[in-house]
């Protein structure tokens, strides 16, 4: 099912991090079907290990169905998730997920909901305090550590949600659109502070949104899918030099890939 | 800061304001009309009531409060625990609780003979009838707490692989606090009522008891006595609660008018 907009493309990406055996994620065959409907038909992917990956689509593609089945926290109706070989059958301690709202406990501070997962999976709390505030001084919110959520804007309280995320050093993290519920100017200031944290950290990170700007701004790579019942329409790799500044988006090359992507997106909608 | 105090003091000064104007209009008008203080004494003897008979009156109060903390505490322990089995018991959820719900409809205090016939005339009616009263309450607010936890932090738990047990007493317990003191609030006014009840009925002491001898005896003065007597304790009960609440759950900002709206 791939566009001929997809192989026409001048940027087509040259069979990057696909197949090759430095995939830590491993998404064959996969299919979801909530009762009658059918989210998700046919998906095939890797991920490549250290890679930055952007899943785009329009809002209710089941994007985020996909990442839930790569968090385990449901289960496909055929075909099958590895990570580091191993079949996902539920969550996994190597895995942080950052959601869309924030989800934030009101009544601990903000160190103490970094330190949240460390508590549920039991692991020594003394040398994930010391990595925690690390978290929160790259995230540049160290000076709110004690501070409670609801005195937060928005943008920090997802700040937080990443740190939280990355607490017990996870190989994978996955973003379920984290920047949706932001105001434009913040989601590009956390769109260049996420790339700087995951330079720092060199996570692999499975990117959801349905924004074709950010997607473009942080990959290596973007797949993008279809609408319902979801399959992968294109692939694009975004080989622009890191670190990349936002000004990058005003570039004609940083056009010409969202431009392509737009046209995938567009054409899937004809179909 | 200043402001802050300036609030308070006009959400305290009108309701204090109002108080006194009634306070003064009875007085006076009991006087002017000279009304007998059988049929109505004016504050002031009421006020010399309360001095003159101190003995008596906390004679009979104290074994009232005991019985309403105690009726409530255990209310708040077993509305608990059963708030916990209708969250985690699908059996006790399906066919226990639509029951429980439904079962709100019977004006308790009217079991109150009956408990009299069951358990006699001593404390014991009285500590289970208010524990009767008070725990409906506090079962439906907690049940209410436990099973409202956000469909996304109990997903973002089991990411980081919280347990069921994890996740009770980290997010379950924290997130029903609210809940279950606004329970505490309903049970203990609710307690009182089931004690003074049960001390109506049937008692040879408490201040139920007093209110119903001293009209008996047509001591209009001590009866009004024991009834602000007991409308003080209560407000001191419900003040301790907002109190531990205001501790408890400190997360949530204050409203904004502190102890107006309770009951």
């Amino acid at each position: 099912m791939r566009s001929a907009v997809a192989s026409s493309a001048p940027a087509r990406a040259p069979g990057h991090a696909r197949d090759d055996g430095a995939a830590i994620v491993r998404i064959a065959a996969l299919k979801k079907t909530f009762g009658d409907l059918e989210a998700i038909r046919q998906l095939s992917f890797n991920v490549g290990d250290g890679e930055f990956l952007s899943v785009l689509g329009p809002s209710g593609c089941g994007k985020s169905t996909l990442l839930m089945m790569v968090a385990g926290l449901i289960d496909p109706t055929a075909g099958e998730i590895r990570i580091q070989g191993a079949k996902v059958t539920g969550p996994r301690r190597e895995i942080g997920v950052v959601f869309q709202s924030p989800v934030l406990l009101p009544w601990r501070t903000v160190l103490q909901n970094v330190l949240f997962p460390i508590e549920l999976l039991k692991l020594p709390r003394p040398h994930y305090r010391r990595r925690a505030m690390e978290l929160l001084r790259m995230a540049k919110i160290d000076e709110f550590a004690g501070v409670l959520p609801r005195q937060l804007s928005g943008g920090m309280r997802q700040r937080v949600a990443i740190c939280r995320a990355l607490v017990h050093d996870p190989n994978i993290l996955l973003m379920d659109e984290p920047f949706s519920a932001l105001d434009a100017i913040t989601r590009d200031e956390m769109a260049v502070e996420l790339q700087r944290i995951w330079q720092v950290n060199r996570k692999t990170v499975i990117f959801v949104t349905h924004s074709i700007r950010e997607a473009a701004f942080l990959s290596d790579r973007v797949v993008v899918m279809g609408r319902r019942p979801a399959t992968i329409i294109d692939e694009l790799a975004i080989e622009l030099p890191r670190p990349r500044a936002i000004a990058v988006t005003e570039d004609e090359t940083f056009n010409r890939l969202v431009r392509h992507l737009r046209k995938a997106i567009e054409a899937s909608h004809a179909e | 800061m200043r402001n802050n105090i300036g609030k308070y003091a006009a959400t305290i000064g009108w309701p204090v304001l109002v108080t006194t104007l009634i306070l003064l209009a009875w007085e006076i008008s009991v006087r002017i009309l000279g009304i007998r203080s059988i049929i109505l004494p004016p504050p002031s003897a009421v006020l010399e009531a309360m001095a003159e008979r101190r003995d008596l009156l906390l004679t009979h109060l104290w074994p009232s409060l005991y019985l309403t903390v105690l009726g409530f505490l255990l209310s708040v322990i077993g509305g608990i625990f059963v708030a916990v089995l209708i969250t985690y018991s699908a059996i006790v959820r399906k066919g226990f609780y639509p029951v429980i719900v439904v079962s709100q409809v019977i004006p308790k205090i009217s079991i109150a003979p009956l408990f009299i016939v069951w358990f006699g005339t001593g404390t014991m009616s009285s500590l289970l009838l208010a524990f009767l009263v008070a725990f409906f309450p506090m079962t439906i607010n907690a049940a209410m707490g436990f099973e409202s936890i956000d469909e996304e932090i109990h997903r973002m738990a089991r990411t980081f692989m919280g347990t069921r047990w994890q996740i009770f007493w980290k997010i379950r317990m924290p997130n029903a606090l609210p809940y279950i003191f606004g329970g505490m609030k309903i049970s203990i006014t609710l307690a009182i009522i089931g004690v003074i009840v049960s001390e109506f009925v049937a008692s040879q002491e408490g201040i139920g008891y007093l209110i119903k001898l001293a009209g008996g005896l047509l001591d209009t003065p001590l009866m009004l006595a024991a009834i602000v007597a007991l409308s003080i304790s209560g407000l001191a009960l419900y003040g301790i609660i907002v109190a531990a609440e205001s501790w408890a759950v400190y997360w949530q900002p204050p409203p904004e008018a502190v102890g107006v709206g309770g009951g």
